[in-house]
């Protein structure tokens, strides 16, 4: 696990950039916070950073955004309309293995979802652009590129 | 009578024409997750090519799964709307059961395995029985290592067949010793051979009576402490 502390938007749109050099097609990456932790922001420079030139925009009310754009295709989910785990089957997330899926406030439903890389931010209370970021793999998918991640946050 | 075969259950968008004598229009797609877009124009040119006009058609067949949702509910949603406007009626078929079939004159126990995606998959086994083959377990839904501990329980000469065979080859050998067969796909060509027999028998149903084989986990109410709390 590796925590961090981020000072503002522009280090949270750099950390998602390097991630981004790690992603591949077919990986899962959860995003978990409250509302406001970052993780549309997270997505907007992990988006910016595989090229998509499209604006990266929260699909709470579509439930899933994707982006062709980049170098390779992203899908952008958020699940927190959702009630019952028998509607993240009807959407089929884990059947989008064609790009890389981002799913914000996916800790919920992480069993369903299969390996993942977890990215927890959360707000720091006495500074309204710091944030502090836990990220973890989950699964031998993530296990395997961990030690090159963790020396590229280093 | 002309049966008409639809199979979406999987990557490939798979279409067949049949009349008694067999297949006589084989129409396959493999675009990814495009069922949508390539299914309807699939059927339109089979029967073109085929000189089947729709009024011809007697029986729709489909691939009701287990497989990729996404692709499945194309292909369950055109069979259905077809047959409710041509008053004609539905035989709904297995995947696993569609891909075995092309190895109805195997001697070895046949294992159909579908790649369900993030680690699991469907898989069922069955045996070879003259013309058919039929079903020796209802379809599960696992993981490779549960499909091993069964092989290695069976003790059986074997042969797999399907994407998620053929995605996890190394994994399953690894466990248990067994052979694999090409195919990774279901096609709509065993989908039509099968469903001619069962039509002219009349073992089929009403367009509103099929249904989806889709081996969920239970439906459970999302625990949602955190959005509570925000």
């Amino acid at each position: 696990m590796i925590t961090r502390t981020l000072r503002s938007l522009a280090e949270t749109h750099a950390l998602a950039a390097r991630i981004a050099e790690f992603a591949r097609i077919g990986d899962v990456i959860v995003l978990a916070g409250e509302m406001g932790a970052g993780k549309t922001a997270f997505a907007q420079g992990f988006g910016r950073a595989l090229g998509v030139t499209e604006p990266v925009t929260s699909p709470t009310f579509n439930v899933v955004h994707s982006y062709d754009s980049g170098r390779v295709r992203l899908h952008h989910a958020d699940v927190y309309r959702l009630e019952r785990t028998g509607e993240l089957d009807d959407l089929s997330l884990a059947e989008l293995e064609d790009g890389i899926l981002l799913v914000e406030w996916g800790d919920v439903v992480a069993s369903s979802l299969g390996e993942h890389l977890e990215i927890v931010l959360a707000r720091v209370d006495d500074d309204d652009d710091a944030r502090i970021v836990t990220i973890k793999p989950i699964g031998p998918r993530w296990n395997a590129r961990w030690s090159r991640i963790e020396a590229a946050l280093a | 009578m002309i049966v008409l075969g639809i199979e979406t259950a999987t990557p490939r968008v798979s279409v067949a024409l049949a009349d008694h004598d067999g297949v006589v229009a084989l129409v396959e797609v493999d675009a990814g997750r495009r069922h949508a877009e390539t299914l309807v124009p699939a059927i339109e040119f089979a029967c073109r090519h085929a000189d089947v006009t729709l009024p011809e058609i007697g029986v729709v067949a489909v691939d009701v799964g287990p497989g990729l949702f996404t692709g499945m509910r194309v292909g369950i949603a055109t069979a259905k709307s077809l047959a409710q406007a041509l008053e004609i009626p539905v035989v709904p078929l297995s995947s696993l059961l569609v891909l075995a079939h092309p190895l109805r004159n195997d001697e070895r126990t046949i294992v159909s395995v579908v790649d369900a995606r993030k680690g699991e998959i469907f898989y069922g086994f069955f045996r070879s029985a003259g013309d058919h083959v039929h079903a020796l377990t209802e379809p599960r839904c696992g993981s490779v290592d549960e499909l091993v501990a069964d092989l290695v329980g069976r003790q059986q000469s074997i042969i797999c067949v399907g994407d998620g065979a053929l995605r996890y080859r190394e994994q399953i050998v690894d466990g248990y010793r067994c052979d694999f067969a090409d195919a990774a796909f279901p096609s709509a060509s065993a989908l039509v051979a099968i469903a001619d027999k069962e039509a002219r028998v009349e073992k089929w149903v009403a367009a509103d009576d099929v249904a989806a084989l889709y081996l969920r986990k239970p439906d459970a109410e999302i625990n949602w402490s955190t959005r509570e709390s925000a």
